[in-house]
């Protein structure tokens, strides 16, 4: 008779979101598109990460990010928004915090930008249009 | 207006529309409009500045609006939509983001230098667009949900 051991189970995999601990990592989306940002997290939370909270341009990011340091694990950036952009806020950021893990959402043509971003200190980036496959990669090989 | 130039918005359009609504696109003739042109009530705008410049008009009716903004949602496990809400216009908003994204990588790469407005949506009734001394090309492409009707008008900088 076969029993449930059988059976592979979908619980089987490690939930990607969780940390070394077990606790569930804790994300800021910053980023100007509704959009984009009900995407990251809809990919984040699915695979058990907890989007902490969202905003919608560089300042709002930088004040909710020193709002809710230490209890925050990582943060995603859009490159182009209104008040302030990703590169300043991610400069901010890393003033404030320079063990800050922060990824960088750009659009397509953006590569000096990236790599500006990269050199004040995001862990890494992902280019738009976002992927399921692509967003977990990154921002998994970024937490490690 | 070039042929250049509206390849590669065809191209992309063609490309992220099969991609992110895994639906079969048709692309439609290819005409020219020189004088104000009804739009057919949603629209992203991009503007275009630099050694050319214009702007590329992604036009829809209401109808295929909502239909093509829930294609987008649920093919990446969102919600989809029942109006033309913020939701809404913000996934057609990224839409236009995309194709434009991609033409301009390859315009960029043809050695066509410039810069791109942040998409803006328009909605209403009977609405028309000129441009004065532009033309427009109108590329038609025909999906389950409806037509969209990509509008470029670009010229190289005087």
């Amino acid at each position: 008779m076969k029993t449930k051991q059988d059976f592979p189970s979908i619980n089987q995999k490690e939930a990607l979101g969780k940390g070394p601990d077990g606790r569930a990592i804790r994300v800021l989306i910053v980023d100007d598109s509704m959009f984009v940002t009900k995407q990251i997290g809809q990919i984040l939370t699915s695979e058990g990460f907890e989007v902490v909270a969202s905003a919608a341009d560089g300042q709002e990011g930088l004040e909710k990010y020193k709002e809710l340091y230490p209890n925050v694990d990582l943060v995603t950036m859009d490159i182009t928004m209104p008040r302030m952009d990703g590169v300043s806020a991610l400069e901010k950021i890393m003033e404030f915090d320079n063990k800050a893990c922060v990824v960088m959402i750009s659009a397509l043509g953006k590569q000096d930008l990236v790599k500006k971003s990269l050199l004040l200190g995001a862990r890494n980036y992902i280019v738009k249009p976002l992927d399921r496959t692509k967003v977990l990669e990154r921002i998994t090989a970024s937490i490690r | 207006m070039r042929v250049e130039y509206i390849n590669p918005f065809v191209e992309s359009a063609y490309n992220i529309l099969t991609e992110v609504l895994k639906v079969e696109v048709q692309r439609g003739e290819l005409y020219l409009k020189n004088a104000a042109m009804p739009m057919l009530g949603v629209a992203a705008i991009i503007g275009l500045a630099g050694d050319v410049e214009g702007r590329v008009l992604f036009d829809m009716t209401r109808e295929t609006g909502i239909k093509v903004a829930s294609g987008m949602l649920t093919s990446m496990d969102m919600d989809p939509v029942e109006d033309l809400n913020e939701m809404a216009r913000a996934t057609l908003t990224e839409l236009a983001n995309m194709i434009t994204g991609q033409a301009v990588t390859k315009l960029h790469n043809l050695g066509f230098k410039f810069d791109l407005t942040p998409p803006a949506i328009f909605t209403g009734e009977n609405m028309s667009v000129s441009d004065s001394n532009f033309e427009a090309l109108i590329v038609p492409m025909d999906l389950p949900m409806g037509k969209i009707e990509i509008n470029v008008a670009i010229r190289e900088r005087a």
